[in-house]
């Protein structure tokens, strides 16, 4: 029987992937694509507790804006590494250090 | 069969992610980001959620996973395409995900959900409101009512539930709650998303447009 | 008079007054600010002020007509029966009689024509005038210009009040003015000059100061004057009077300093003013009791068929002239009456009472309104500013410090009769009777010659105020006239010989200058005359009195209400012997004057030598001032002038008044019975002094210097000008330095001692606080912003700028986060 957990705990994997994911990569675009996998996690969550919880529908509508949400993300996201490609000639995110302290 | 299907989409999904993190050329990275989100959206048609499902292989998949391997095209040309992490950092991104996952997979295990779902919920017992196996598969118009503000499944469930069972202490059928209930929808954040996503394919455009000052070759 | 012929005449009488009032005020305004920036050696400032006060003294002249007119006087003639029957009818309630009066009136005017000479000393003709009440209200025109501001039902306004006493005080004021402005025309013609020498201010290097000429400033201020001058004598309420009594006291005072370098014009200048403004503060409070008690500062309301707001004059009598008093003592009170049949009624508890003022405050509203004619009439003991106030040039002594503002304090005092009561005009007699004799004795033995005049303005003055304070209304007035006429020629006399003699004003220089200047010579001889009170005893001539000068007609009246007062109240004798003995005293220092300038041998050649007669234009105001000093009281009290002033005599005046047993004021008749007795006397003791001046002065049969060393004492005390001056140094001056040195001496030992120990201790406790703030607040402070400091740098180095790195910190902040949660948390 599939329970609440093992879904949880995908989606916990998912998260955990998705930060790893972040941290590690040099590249921008593998950055952008580590936040995808968490809100991907987040996703499984809400729709797990839609299923198994009290959330009900509302879960999954939520999941949806999320969906959306992470569409439109994509977009920006996807935007400022193209400008920054052109101001640095280069997606390495390690030669962005102008905040440094 | 459930376990099956789920033990497949499962590792699927896992397996993609860790790919997604341990491939270090981005063009990879994109197909096992597309293998792990499509997983997950099998995992969205186990659980009834079949509009959300559909919604993801749509736009995460067909949508977003384009736009990103275009990035890639755009940006990852030559020495880009894959740039090599020193293996400490990735040794310490491990460790900190390992204990990050164990954190999260101990704090899961750790409550007792079944047992627990009178305290969870908001009304003190078990909700039907919740998704219900007659309607399995059938989530698309209750999802499209609640974006425009009506909430079928949860009044009449409401309505349905106290008719049934009469054992439960507040048998007042209040009428102007239920009211309240029916207007508990979705149409403002709706809109609200609807005017977010014009915004963002005017900034997009707006950002990425070609800027004058980086050389451009002329053919 | 009808109403509307009252309205009708009050209408033309206001608006020919009021133009000659306002012209010189347009004078002075053109020459102020046209004359600083124009030629200084131009006449034509003087030209503006003559032509002002010039066409103000043919509207005045116009006004006197029309007022003599309307008011069925009949001032050439003698009074018949039929009129004063009219009179006699017309006093009922209503002051406004209607076609009755005017016919008889008419009648008697017709008859008055041919009567005109019958009236003399004929004692019988005046019997039944004198008894009858008069009535001044029904010929006074009282009206407003502008409502300065009201307060409930007190109210505040420009006001005239035009009746006999005006219109004559317009004309004679506008006459005298006329001929002082041409006469200065000669007199300050040195000032046309922009290189003035002043011979008398010496610089600091020992040379005569050099200036400007300032003929315009002269002229533009007399033009002020007269304006103050005029407005304070048609004003209709008391508290306008007030205001150009003061306007008249700053002219003086400029016109005093005109001379402003020389340390005594201004000296004089200063006290003038300030001895005024003792006077005036008396004023300022008896004007206080008036506006509490009475609501009001108007003197009369007699516009016709109106039931308006009465004046004092018509709310301290009653229509017949009697103050009405109740109760005795510290209790007594005078009713106040409403106007015509009109009630003054208050509620008092529950009942209407009749509206009363306490006794004492009238006589101290009348003392305070008095104080201030004091001061401005240089009564005893306000009198020393006047000789000093001689410093003015001579025209302005002429005009201001002797015919016309000094004689304003009588003019009040007789304008404000009816508010007086008997004890105060007992305090006017005996101060003017004081006054009259101090002034009197220091003329004797003063040799400046403007000095002498100035002294015998003073006890002038004096006797107008005794005749006052003696119940001889008219008589005090009628010398008012005829003293400013006979002194202003004097006092322009004097200044044509001091202009011939180069501005030398000792007459121990002077002698034998009639060969010199005889129309300066023979015109003062008229004054000196009138001032004296001679006459030839016992010509008369029919319907002019006894032959003489305007002098004695006033002084016989002035001496005869003495007389009858003094009859009337033994206790009070002083005041007709001193006034008696004065007259003497009078004719003797002002004969001694005229001998002693023009008379005898030159004393001093070079002066003598240098004296020429003034030019015409100086010698024709001469001519026209003592052809008025002469015969401007033509006809004695018969004549006139007298009758003009008798038709404005308050009511009560007439018929006598008495306080009580001991106190009683003489009716017009008791006074009449006297007056042969006192003109004879009188006339006796000029006639002594005026031989005696003869003897010591013209003839000189008589050493004056073995006289004068025979009573050193005596003639230094009156050198000394009673020493009032030393008295008043003694008394208020240096009383005054002692307490101010003391004063000087706390405030440098104790209140400066303290303020410098509090600064002293402040500056100790601002140092402890300085070095609180830098030792600990600084620190604290300090302390703080060098921690953040660190604090931010040592934090500088978690900014790595590294995308990554930030996300490992929030994923290995999550995990220790919750690690602690699981560590820390209780179960």
């Amino acid at each position: 029987m599939v329970t609440l957990n093992s879904y949880l705990l995908v989606a916990a994997v998912l998260f955990v992937c998705g930060v790893v994911c972040m941290a590690t990569k040099r590249n921008g675009i593998g950055i952008l694509m580590g936040v995808e996998l968490v809100l991907n996690g987040a996703n499984i969550n809400l729709i797990a507790f839609s299923k198994f919880g009290t959330l009900g529908i509302d879960g999954q509508v939520v999941a949806m804006f999320v969906i959306v949400l992470a569409a439109a993300e994509a977009a920006v996201a996807l935007a400022i590494a193209l400008n920054f490609y052109n101001n640095h000639l280069t997606i390495d995110v390690d030669q962005a250090s102008e905040l440094k302290g | 069969m459930e376990f099956f299907l789920f033990a497949v989409y499962a590792i699927a999904a896992c397996g993609g992610a860790l790919a997604v993190v341990l491939t270090q050329n981005v063009v990879r990275m994109a197909f096992w980001l597309v293998v792990s989100l499509g997983a997950v959206s099998g995992l969205f048609f186990m659980m009834g959620a079949d509009f959300v499902g559909g919604t993801q292989l749509l736009i995460y998949v067909g949508g977003t996973v384009v736009l990103l391997i275009f990035g890639v095209m755009l940006t990852a040309s030559g020495p880009y395409v894959s740039i090599e992490n020193s293996p400490a950092e990735m040794l310490q991104a491990g460790l900190v995900g390992l204990a990050f996952l164990s954190l999260v997979a101990s704090t899961v295990l750790a409550v007792q959900w079944d047992d627990n779902f009178e305290k969870l919920s908001d009304r003190g017992h078990v909700a039907n409101s919740g998704y219900n196996p007659e309607e399995t598969g059938n989530t698309s118009r209750s999802l499209g009512t609640a974006l425009l503000g009506m909430r079928f499944d949860k009044d009449l469930s409401t309505v349905h539930q106290q008719v049934g069972e009469e054992h439960v202490n507040h048998v007042h059928a209040d009428h102007t709650h239920a009211t309240a209930e029916l207007s508990t929808g979705y149409l403002l954040p709706f809109e609200i998303v609807s005017v977010h996503l014009l915004v963002v394919l005017i900034g997009a455009s707006y950002l990425a447009r070609a800027k004058r000052h980086v050389p451009v070759i002329e053919g | 008079m009808s109403p509307e012929n009252y309205i009708q005449i009050g209408t033309t009488l206001k608006w020919l007054l009021t133009t000659a009032w306002l012209l010189p005020l347009v004078g002075f305004m053109i020459e102020i600010l046209g004359g600083y920036w124009s030629d200084r050696t131009s006449k034509t400032p003087a030209y503006i002020a003559v032509g002002c006060i010039g066409a103000g003294f043919l509207l005045s002249l116009v006004a006197l007509f029309t007022w003599v007119d309307a008011a069925d006087m009949n001032a050439w003639s003698a009074f018949t029966g039929s009129e004063s029957q009219a009179v006699a009818h017309a006093e009922p309630a209503d002051h406004y009689a209607g076609e009755e009066h005017v016919h008889a009136d008419d009648h008697a005017h017709s008859e008055g024509g041919h009567a005109e000479a019958g009236h003399g000393h004929d004692a019988n003709a005046h019997v039944e005038h004198h008894d009858q009440p008069n009535n001044p209200l029904a010929t006074a025109f009282s009206g407003t210009y502008y409502k300065l501001g009201s307060f409930g039902t007190l109210l505040v306004s420009l006001d005239y009040y035009i009746d006999g006493l005006t219109v004559l005080m317009f004309a004679m004021v506008t006459l005298i003015a006329t001929c002082i402005h041409i006469f200065a025309i000669g007199y300050m013609s040195d000032e046309l000059t922009t290189h003035y020498e002043d011979h008398q201010v010496h610089t600091s290097d020992g040379k005569h100061f050099h200036r400007n000429g300032r003929f315009y400033r002269f002229f533009a201020f007399l033009s002020l004057f007269c304006f103050s001058m005029l407005g304070l004598v048609l004003a209709g309420n008391i508290f306008q009077v007030f205001i150009f009594w003061e306007l008249v006291g700053v002219c003086s005072y400029l016109l005093i300093g005109f001379y402003v370098e020389r340390k005594s014009a201004s000296t004089a200048a200063n006290k003038a003013f300030i001895m005024n403004r003792l006077g005036d503060f008396g004023f300022l409070i008896g004007l206080m009791i008036l506006w509490t008690w009475f609501g009001t500062f108007q003197f009369a309301n007699t516009e016709p068929g109106t039931n308006a707001q009465p004046g004092l004059f018509q709310m301290i009598r009653t229509a017949e002239g009697d103050l009405e008093t109740v109760g005795e003592g510290m209790d007594k009170v005078a009713l106040i009456q409403g106007r015509g049949s009109n009630k003054a009624l208050v509620v008092e508890g529950d009942k209407l009472v009749q509206q009363q003022i306490p006794y004492w405050l009238l006589i101290a509203a009348g003392l305070g309104v008095f104080a201030g004619c004091i001061g401005k009439s240089a009564q005893f003991p306000l009198q020393t500013w006047l000789p000093d106030a001689m410093e003015g040039p001579t025209p302005v002594s002429a005009l201001v410090h002797s015919a016309t503002m000094v004689a304003a304090g009588v003019y009040l005092v007789g304008r404000f009769y009816p508010m007086f009561t008997p004890e105060v005009l007992l305090i006017i007699a005996y101060t003017g009777c004081i006054t009259l004799f101090i002034g009197a004795t220091i003329a004797v033995v003063v040799t400046d010659i403007k000095q002498v005049l100035a002294y015998s303005t003073i006890s002038q003055l004096g006797y107008m105020m005794l005749a006052l304070g003696v119940g001889g209304w008219m008589a005090g007035l009628f010398h008012l006239i005829t003293h400013a006429l006979f002194k202003s020629l004097m006092f322009l006399c004097s200044g044509s010989v001091i202009h011939g003699c180069h501005h030398e004003q000792e007459m121990t220089k002077m002698g034998g200058l009639y060969k010199k200047m005889p129309i300066t010579c023979w015109t003062m001889f008229i004054g000196v005359v009138a001032i004296s009170g001679l006459a030839i005893p016992l010509l008369t001539l029919p319907g002019f009195g006894a032959l003489s000068f305007s002098g004695y007609h006033s002084k016989d009246a002035i001496v005869a209400s003495a007389l009858t007062f003094t009859s009337l109240n033994p206790v009070h004798g002083l005041l007709f012997f001193v006034p008696l003995i004065t007259a003497g005293i009078t004719a003797f220092y002002m004969f001694r004057m005229w001998f002693m300038t023009f008379f005898g041998k030159p004393k001093d050649l070079h002066v003598y030598d240098h004296a020429h007669e003034s030019p015409s234009v100086m010698t024709a105001p001469l001519f026209v001032l003592a052809f008025f000093a002469a015969f401007c009281a033509i006809g004695g009290e018969g004549g006139p002038l007298a009758k003009l002033i008798l038709s404005t005599e308050p009511a009560h005046v007439a018929v006598g008044f008495s306080e009580s047993a001991s106190l009683s004021f003489p009716s017009h008749h008791q006074i009449h019975a006297n007056h042969a007795t006192a003109g004879a006397v009188a006339l006796l003791v000029a006639l002594t002094g005026t031989l005696l001046a003869y003897l010591f002065y013209g003839r000189q049969v008589v050493d004056p210097g073995k006289v004068k060393s025979q009573f050193l004492p005596i003639h230094q005390f009156l050198k000394e000008k009673w020493t009032f001056d030393e008295l008043y140094d003694a008394m208020w001056v240096r009383p005054v330095h002692v307490v101010s040195s003391w004063a000087v001496a706390f405030d440098k030992n104790v209140l400066d001692w303290f303020l410098h120990y509090l600064a002293r201790l402040t500056v100790g406790i601002a140092t402890m606080d300085r070095r609180f703030d830098e030792l600990v607040v600084d620190r604290i402070v300090n302390v703080f912003g060098e921690v953040t400091f660190s604090a931010g740098k040592s934090l500088r180095a978690v900014q790595t700028g590294q995308l990554r790195q930030y996300i490992m910190f929030i994923a290995v902040g999550v995990v220790s986060l919750f690690v602690m949660l699981f560590v820390f948390l209780p179960r």
